[in-house]
This record gives structure tokens, C-alpha cells and sequence, in this order.
């Protein structure tokens, strides 16, 4: 049984549990697989069919919920949960039949989003030595770098900024191993 | 087996961690809460407040426990502990989870068929009593059969009156020396280098020469990863300061090189070469120190061509015994010995650029500047560990940079109280308290004195015991029927675990009678027959010592879950057992050691926790404060020990100062500590004002007098260039390096169970050059065998870069006991100091 099909009849099932709860939620933004291409692209050729699902040895791809919206079925990473772990081999891309996810160079070409720090509950800009996301990043000193700086009324310890560079593929182990968790980790991936 | 962690890690509540972040940014932004227990705002109403130190690193850094209805709710910094002035790290900020892993050991458990040892069962409840006869009787029945047969391995994470306690136990009760920390595996090098160059262990200086210096050479040393706080500090004053700048020498690039301004990457065990090459070039140009060198130093060599430890028999072969030996030799001398160190060679060995060397020594030469060397474990665990403490203190004499504000040689700590208990309470094979000697008359008659034992009672212990390697090699013999182990994970630290943990051709273990103090399960609780369930951190009142030789007082803030109970209460039990009926003099054996502070017939202490620690601590200091005792103070005289180098403060003034740096001087009836060992200036300046009055000499140079050294006169050894025990080759070629990293203290078997940190760092991963994966075919994520002469394990490859290793060598913590790297690791020791060469096997890597 193809595993859009299952997709479908569970999203069938919980149609009528879900729809009061996307009137109050926001929709959820989708961070697809590594090679999905721009938004219009992979929508028109994503049939899915969970190939990508099944292929990832990480289990980080689940077909998304109602409250996707319109994306829902779209195979979806919840970094969170699972991040994507940038095989070197792609196996989602390798297993797509449609080329929705398409072939990149390698792991630093991937665009799947950028990481988005929120400097008020993030740890290490109030001076504590956490910087647990820089130390996961794949790409560290690449995608995340630190940015020293004198801490504010403490002349003998110094501030570890983790920044967000441009080359920040949005693979989400930062956000998946983030301490923080009350209310919600201090960094998020904003999906491209 | 793979062991999920997630299984064991309960999430604390949100509320928790939300009490934490609301506490510690408080005090982050400045927000001073007034000191003192008990008394001050909370960040959660209605509890109440503690001092405490964290339980983790050498940092020491002070925290603030919170308590409401029994239990923990938040940890915040202590901005009144002059250590770390309200810092944590993120290890740290979320202590108050580490009490609250699902799994606790809450009851004794005994093993009643041993072929069960090395599986997660076998174990079963017993009450306190059971446990207690059994381990008491085991103990007793080997101590009387033959003492060589028992040992303790103890840990520079118990806290002093504890430590203080068991060595009392085990020198003067047992009159056995078979007791060893785990600080053997990480400071006894440095110890033996203090202990030869200035015949007194531990750092000069403080952690202000931090904030004071304008150069940090960093040796070996991820202080990034493994001191966070002290990098942070280190890294304000490269912020703050003008044209500051840091010098890493490592084999590989770590977190701290990403922050160093030069980066020496030098071929392992070659930082011996680099070293002299720099004292040689300061000498050839004279441009050391020649006033500092005239008034403080002498100069030595020792014995050479030392080989190495492979065998068991080492130790007590004609090399082995020879190894400490050293010889006077004229400053001419010593100059001729480093004469082959040029640059070049050192370039050579080390494949560092000569220029870097020689930038480098120009910065010791320079005189506008201030300079502080770090270090910690890739110059201890070396099997020329102790040479290479040699080789940089002998830069730091010959440019007078040492004891000086900013100016120094800091070997730190990694753990919490390794300086604190081990060192300074002297749970060695071959020490006493406060810097004695078990080899020492004089300092036998002293120790007597001060435990009151028939003069000469401690002459039967005058020949030291089993170092740690020694007490695990005799162990896998069979040659052990009895051992105790506290505050450690042996199962997962100790190197050359194929072999200790019986997985190779010697199975004694088995046979051993483990007794293991635990508060979780661990690997070392698979192979104990008796497991004793312990308090934890600030369930009970503690004491530890960090790598600024701060003491600091951790108050009891909850009750230890379900029987567990204070590790000193099961050492009284345990000593009152086997000591009876035995003798000390005229006075029962037990009376004699601990009558003062329990009651045999009650099971309990005389006093509340307080009390009791209060009561331990007076007679411990008075090691450091002979006119507490008449004879103790008349044998300092005779003998010229000189303890109060060491000076400690009463009990409650470690509580109301949040902690205090010794030696600790009584001044117009306030207690002064001190920052700055040997060094002239105000006491309350935190100069050794009052130890130069005493014993000391001033207007010497560089206004330093180092009146604890022999002749005043601290050791130039000159140490040559001995290569690692084991080289690369065909069928071994990588360099195996392990170590720590931030996230994870030690073997994790408390940072494991805490949510958080579990996330932030779930498996331990092996750090391979990227050139060296594809020459392997291997990609990021593979898993590999990892396999020496010693052993083998399986473990994930990572080439993501947090540490980058040069070809031909990887990296991996030791924090996950489902890769348990030290089945792969050298047992191989420094000759001096026992410490294992944990940073040096040789591997080979294949595929899985």
C-alpha cells in the first residue's frame, strides 16, 4: 500500500479532530526535505508518494498534517523531533521519482531554510556558556560562527554569540539540540 | 547493547527550568542577591536558599541551590563566589535535574551469583544491615589474611571531610596504603611535577591572573570545552584588554583554537621538544631572567631513557626504580643539555614552523608583557606527563614568570575537588594529609601527633601502596580479593578496559569482592557484588576544592531519595564494623579515629550534618595549623615542615565568604585569603604577606620568596625528549586522542540523565579528518571498529569539525558507555606520576 495512500486516509481520519484546531493554530510552515525545489516547483512535481519517507535512514521525513494546509501529505521534517542528518549520499533525493527533490552539489548547496536565533531566550547572549547549537552544527564556523563580545556589567567574562551565516543550509540539528525548551527552543529554522 | 538514554532521563518539570532561567538571568544581569544561606530573595517564593559549588568541573563555580517541599527547584549562580561570580555553563544551569534521573539508587543491592557480573541483573535488595555485615566482613577477612589483597579507589569528586575520613580509615585504621583516587588519571603528574620543583602541590596564582595577563599559551588544554567558565573569562580579557593574545598548542583543533589567535599544531608528544627548544632559545640569548635565576633557582637533571610501562613488572624493575633519581648540575649545565633543542629540531620533531617556536619565545622574553601558561590533560595523561610539567615550569623560572599577578604557570584542575580532597586530604598510595608523605619519619610523627596514635604507629605504612594501573592490573591477576570504589565510574574510565574489565585472558575481576557507592546504575555497578546507595551532591553536606585552591562548603538542601545515605555514615558503619574488637594503643580502634564524632551504639553522628563536618574540618586543619597542637607544632619547628603554607580557615568562614583560597590568614580575628602563593604584598591584597613574614625572605627578585621549596630554591629539571610509547604503523596508523567536551562531565552517568544535556549531546561521536574518511571510504555518520593491541569498539564517524584532527590522528569523548573507547586505550603510564597516557594509542580504523 503506497504510503500516500495511508497518508491520506489518516488525514481523512483526522480531518474532523484537526479542523478546530488549524481554525486557532497558525499554519505550519514546511520544511521539506534537502533538494526540494523552490515552493512552486516542488509543489507541482511532489506526488507524495513517501519514497523519500521511506528512504531516510534517520526516519526525520513524515508526511505533514492537517496543519500544513496546503501542504499537508508533502513530505515534511520536524527538526525538533528529528533533524535532517545531511547524508553525504542523499538518500530522499536519490529515491524521488519526480525530481521534486532534486540532486544538489553537496551538503553545503542544500537550502532547505536558515536558522533564526531568538536573542531573548537564547542562553548564550545573556553570557552563559552554551553555544550547544554552534558545537551541533555541521557546519560549524561556516553556517554558525561565534561573535565575542564584552557582557554588560561583568568586566571578567565575555558573551558567545551564536550567528546565523548565509550559508546556513536550514538542516535543524541546532534546533533539535537546543536546551532551551520553555516555551520553545531559542532557535527555529524559517523553511525557504 | 544499545543502551537508550532517553529511557533513563526524566524530564524535569518546566516549572524548573523556567526557575532557573528566571534565577540565574536575574543574577546574569547583575541583579546581586544578598549572600548568606537562608536569608535573600528566591526566584521561587517560598524557598529556601543554600550555598552550594556545582558538582561538575574544576571551575568551581559557585551556585545558589533553591529548595521548596523537599526538592530542588532552581540553581542559579553565586555572584558572591569570587571564582566564578555568578557563571555558569550550561552543565551547570540545569543542576538541579542531576538528583532526579529515574533510576536513582535508593536501596543496597547485593550480587549473589557472580557469573552474573558484566550483565544489567544479578543484583537484588538488601537492607542496610545485610549490606553492611557483608562488605564489613569481606573487608575484615582480607584485611587479616593479607592486607596487599584490599584496596579503595576514591575520586577527586568526594568531598573533603569524606576523603579526610576514608584516608584516616585506611592509613590509620587499616595501616594499608592501598587507596588511590581517580585524580591519579588526570592531575598526578602535575602533582609530582609541583611536588619535585617546589616541594608543594598546586598552583601559585588565582584565576585573577586571568583578568591580569596579556598572553595565554594554551598546552594541550580544550579550556573552551572543558574549563567554559574559565574561557569565558579568558576571552573577556582578550575583549577588554589591549593587544592580548592567545597561543594554542594542541594536536589537534579544538573549540579553543577557533578562538586563539596562533595556532602551534604540533605531532604528539613532541610538546617536549617544543618546550625546551624555547627555554634553549631563551638561554642562547640570554634573554631569561638572570637576577630571577641568581636569587630563586636550582638546577637538575634525572634519569633519562625511561622507556615505558607495558609491562606489569615495570615499576619494580631496575628502571622503574630509578625514575625519580635527579642530580645537581650547574645553570652551564643545563645550558649545554638544552643546547641540541635549536628550532630547527624542534621543527623537525614537532613539524611546528620554527618561526612559530621562536615568535613564541620571543613572547616569554618579552618583558612588557605578562604571560600565563594553561594546561591540563594533554600534558598530564603523557606517558612524560610529569617531564612535560617540567619543561614548561622550567620556561616559566628561567623568565621569572611565575607566582605573579598575571605572570604564572597554571596547571588546572579538572575536577571539582581533586585539589580540595585528593590532593590536600592525601588519598593517595604514598600521601598524607596536607602535602606529607607516607616515605617521610617526620611526617609520620606529625600525622601521628595530630590523630593521636602511639608515636612510630605509622611506620608500618611508611612504604607506599598500589598506585591506581597497579591496583586494576593486580586486580585482572586475581590478585585482589577485595575493593572498594566512591564517586567514580571505573567500568567506563579506566583505560585498557579489555583487559581490567576481564574481556581479554585475565578474568580476575570476577573474582573480586566490588563493593561500588553509587547514585545511579552504572557499568561499574554491573561488575560489584555489594552496591551501597549514596546521597548526592547537596543531599547531604559537602566540601570541595577547586583549581584556584578555593574551598568552598556545599550545604545539605533536600534528603537523599529513599535509603540512600550519606557516603561518611556507611564509612563509619563499615570502619566500626571492621574495626572491632582491634586496638589503637590502649583505646578501642574505632573510639580512637572517629569516637568524636560517632556513636557506635546510636548508628549515628554526634551532631547534625554541620556539626559533624565542623567538628572533622577543626582536626583537619590543624595539619595546616600546628599551634593547634602542642607536639604537632614542636615537630614543624624540629623539622622545618613549614604546614602553615597551606593554611586553612575555621569551618564557617568557607560558608560566610562563599568560599576562600588558601593559605588562609587570621588577621585582626578576620580570615584573609590568599591569591598569590610566595608572592610579597598586603594579605588583604591577597599576597602571601604573612607566610614570607614567617618563613620567607623579601626583596628577592621579582619580589617573590618560595620559602616552601628545598633551600628556598624552586627546580630547573632539565627533561629531554622521549618519544610516546607507541608510534603509528602499518597495522596501527592513527593516533587515538580522547577527552571531554562540553556538554558531558566524564563518564555521563550523571549529565546523561539530565533532558537537556542528553539533547544538546546524545552520542559520542569519533572526529576524523575528512581526507583521511575518503582515503578510508568512510562518510560522516558510518560506524567503525576501532581496534589497538589493547582492544576494540565500534563508534560513529563524524567529520563535522568540532574538534579537526591533523592527518593520522582522531578524537573521542568518553562520555557514552555504549562506545566505550577504553577498551581501545593504552594502559601506559608517565613513570613519575602513574598517570595513563589516555591521548597517544595507536589504532586502526575499519568500515563497518
Amino acid at each position: 500500500m503506497k504510503l500516500g495512500g495511508v497518508a491520506a486516509i489518516c488525514a481523512a481520519g483526522i480531518v474532523s479532530v484537526t479542523a478546530a484546531f488549524s481554525a486557532v493554530n497558525a499554519e505550519a510552515k514546511a520544511l521539506h526535505p534537502p533538494g526540494a525545489l523552490p515552493e512552486g516547483g516542488f509543489n507541482s512535481l511532489c506526488i507524495k508518494c513517501g519514497k523519500c519517507i521511506e528512504a531516510c535512514p534517520y526516519k526525520a521525513i513524515h508526511a505533514a498534517s492537517f496543519e500544513y494546509g496546503s501542504s499537508v501529505g508533502q513530505p515534511v521534517i520536524n527538526a525538533r523531533e528529528q533533524a535532517c542528518r545531511l547524508c553525504e549520499d542523499f538518500p530522499c533525493i536519490e529515491a524521488c521519482p519526480t525530481g521534486a527533490l532534486s540532486p544538489v552539489g553537496g551538503r553545503q548547496d542544500v537550502r532547505m531554510g536558515r536558522a533564526v536565533i531568538d536573542e531573548q531566550t537564547c542562553l548564550s547572549f545573556k553570557g552563559m556558556r552554551c553555544e550547544v547549537c554552534y558545537r551541533a552544527c555541521p557546519l560549524i564556523d561556516v553556517a554558525i560562527s561565534i561573535d565575542y563580545g564584552a557582557r554588560e556589567g561583568d568586566d571578567i567574562h565575555a558573551l558567545f554569540r551564536p550567528v546565523i551565516q548565509d550559508a546556513c543550509v536550514g538542516c535543524g540539528l541546532c534546533v533539535e539540540r537546543c536546551v532551551v525548551s520553555d516555551p520553545a527552543p531559542a532557535i527555529t529554522i524559517d523553511p525557504n | 547493547m544499545e543502551i537508550s538514554r532517553r529511557a533513563f532521563v526524566k524530564t524535569t518539570a518546566v516549572a524548573l527550568a523556567s526557575a532557573a532561567a528566571a534565577g540565574t538571568m536575574s543574577a546574569l544581569v547583575g541583579c546581586s542577591a544578598p549572600s548568606g544561606s537562608g536569608t535573600g530573595q528566591t526566584t521561587v517564593a517560598g524557598a529556601t536558599r543554600t550555598v552550594g559549588v556545582c558538582r561538575f568541573c574544576g571551575c568551581g563555580c559557585g551556585v545558589i541551590v533553591e529548595s521548596k517541599d523537599g526538592k530542588i527547584v532552581a540553581v542559579t549562580g553565586d555572584p558572591d563566589n569570587q571564582s566564578n561570580r555568578g557563571l555558569n555553563c550550561v552543565k551547570g544551569y540545569y543542576l538541579a535535574s542531576v538528583l532526579y534521573g529515574e533510576d536513582r539508587l535508593t536501596e543496597p543491592l547485593i550480587r549473589d551469583d557472580k557469573s552474573t557480573k558484566g550483565t544489567d541483573g544479578g543484583l537484588r535488595k538488601a537492607t542496610w544491615d545485610e549490606a553492611l555485615e557483608l562488605v564489613s566482613s569481606k573487608l575484615k577477612e582480607t584485611w587479616k589474611k593479607d592486607k596487599s589483597r584490599l584496596a579503595f579507589w576514591g575520586s577527586g569528586q568526594q568531598p573533603i571531610v569524606e576523603g579526610y575520613c576514608t584516608a584516616k580509615f585506611w592509613k590509620a585504621g587499616l595501616l594499608s596504603n592501598n587507596i588511590d583516587p581517580n585524580a591519579r588519571l588526570c592531575m598526578a603528574s602535575a602533582v609530582v611535577g609541583f611536588m619535585n620543583i617546589f616541594q608543594t602541590d598546586e598552583p601559585a596564582g588565582s584565576y585573577t591572573d586571568i583578568d591580569e595577563t596579556d598572553t595565554f599559551v594554551t598546552w594541550g588544554a580544550n579550556m573552551a570545552e572543558a574549563h567554559p567558565m574559565l574561557y569565558s573569562r579568558l576571552t573577556a580579557r582578550k575583549i577588554n584588554g589591549t593587544g592580548v593574545k592567545h597561543y594554542d598548542l594542541t594536536t589537534l583543533k579544538t573549540r579553543t583554537s577557533a578562538s586563539a589567535d596562533k595556532v602551534l599544531m604540533f605531532k604528539p608528544g613532541s610538546d617536549l621538544a617544543i618546550a625546551n627548544a624555547i627555554a634553549n632559545y631563551l638561554v642562547q640569548n640570554n634573554l631569561y631572567d638572570q637576577a630571577f635565576v641568581t636569587d630563586h633557582l636550582q638546577f637538575k637533571q634525572g634519569t633519562e631513557n625511561i622507556g615505558n610501562a607495558f609491562e606489569d613488572g615495570y615499576d619494580a624493575s631496575d628502571v622503574g626504580k630509578s625514575v625519580d633519581a635527579v642530580q645537581s648540575i650547574s645553570f652551564e649545565e643545563y645550558a649545554a643539555r638544552l643546547a641540541p633543542y635549536t628550532l630547527e629540531y624542534a621543527e623537525q620533531i614537532s613539524g611546528v614552523p620554527a618561526a612559530d617556536i621562536k615568535e613564541l619565545a620571543e613572547v616569554f622574553a618579552d618583558k612588557s608583557r605578562k604571560v600565563l601558561s594553561l594546561w591540563t590533560m594533554g600534558v598530564n595523561q603523557h606517558n612524560r606527563g610529569t617531564w612535560m610539567n617540567h619543561c614548561i615550569y622550567n620556561i616559566h623560572l628561567l623568565t621569572g614568570r611565575y607566582a605573579k599577578p598575571g605572570d604564572g604557570a597554571f596547571s588546572l584542575t579538572g575536577q571539582p575537588t581533586a585539589c580540595g580532597t585528593a590532593r590536600e586530604v592525601g588519598t593517595f598510595s604514598h600521601r598524607l594529609p596536607a602535602d606529607l608523605l607516607v616515605a617521610q619519619e617526620p611526617h609520620r610523627r606529625y600525622t601521628e601527633a595530630i590523630w593521636n596514635l602511639p608515636e612510630g604507629y605509622l611506620d608500618a605504612i611508611q612504604k607506599p601502596g598500589m598506585h591506581t594501573v597497579k591496583i586494576f592490573r593486580e586486580m585482572s591477576k586475581g590478585n585482589i580479593d577485595f575493593l572498594w570504589t566512591a564517586h567514580n565510574n571505573w567500568a567506563v574510565s579506566m583505560p585498557n578496559l579489555t583487559r581490567f574489565l576481564g574481556r581479554g585472558d585475565k578474568k580476575g575481576i570476577n573474582d573480586t569482592f566490588i563493593v561500588v557507592s553509587e547514585v545511579y546504575p552504572t557499568l561499574s555497578t554491573q561488575y560489584a557484588d555489594v552496591v551501597l546507595p549514596a546521597a548526592m551532591w547537596v543531599e547531604r553536606e559537602g566540601q570541595f576544592g577547586n583549581a584556584e585552591r578555593r574551598t568552598a562548603v556545599f550545604e545539605k538542601a533536600v534528603d537523599p531519595p529513599g535509603n540512600a545515605k550519606w557516603d561518611l555514615w556507611m564509612l563509619m558503619e563499615i570502619a566500626a564494623r571492621t574495626l572491632d574488637g582491634e586496638k589503637i594503643g590502649s583505646k578501642g580502634a574505632f573510639e580512637a579515629l572517629f569516637g568524636d564524632w560517632y556513636d557506635t551504639e546510636t548508628h549515628d553522628f554526634k551532631g547534625d550534618q554541620r556539626e559533624v563536618s565542623r567538628n572533622i574540618w577543626e582536626e583537619y586543619r590543624t595539619f595546616s595549623n600546628p599551634d593547634l597542637n602542642e607536639k604537632a607544632a614542636l615537630i614543624n619547628k624540629e623539622a622545618k615542615l613549614k604546614m602553615e603554607n597551606k593554611q586553612l580557615a575555621p569551618y564557617d568562614a568557607y560558608i560566610d565568604d562563599h568560599g576562600l583560597t588558601w593559605p588562609v590568614r587570621e588577621v585582626d580575628g578576620k580570615w584573609l585569603a590568599t591569591k598569590w602563593r610566595f608572592c610579597d604584598g598586603k594579605q588583604e591584597d591577597g599576597f602571601d604577606e604573612i607566610g614570607i613574614q614567617q618563613y620567607g625572605k623579601q626583596d628577592l627578585a621579582g619580589g617573590v620568596s618560595f620559602y616552601k621549596s628545598g633551600n628556598a630554591r624552586p627546580s630547573v629539571v632539565f627533561r629531554p625528549y622521549e618519544p610516546p610509547a607507541e608510534m603509528p604503523s602499518a597495522e596501527y596508523p592513527f593516533v587515538f586522542c580522547t577527552g571531554r567536551l562540553l556538554e558531558h562531565w566524564h563518564t555521563g552517568s550523571m549529565s546523561r540523565r539530565i533532558a537537556e544535556l542528553d539533547r544538546a549531546l546524545p552520542e559520542a561521536l569519533l572526529d576524523m579528518n575528512p581526507e583521511d574518511c575518503a582515503e578510508l571510504g568512510l562518510k560522516d555518520g558510518d560506524m567503525v571498529r576501532l581496534s589497538s593491541r589493547y582492544g576494540e569498539c565500534e563508534i560513529k564517524v563524524s567529520t563535522a569539525g568540532r574538534t579537526s584532527p591533523p592527518h593520522g590522528l582522531v578524537f573521542a569523548p568518553f562520555f557514552a558507555e555504549e562506545a566505550l573507547i577504553n577498551l581501545v586505550v593504552q594502559d601506559v603510564y608517565c613513570p613519575l606520576s602513574k598517570e595513563p597516557d589516555y591521548k597517544k594509542t595507536c589504532v586502526a580504523i575499519e568500515k563497518l
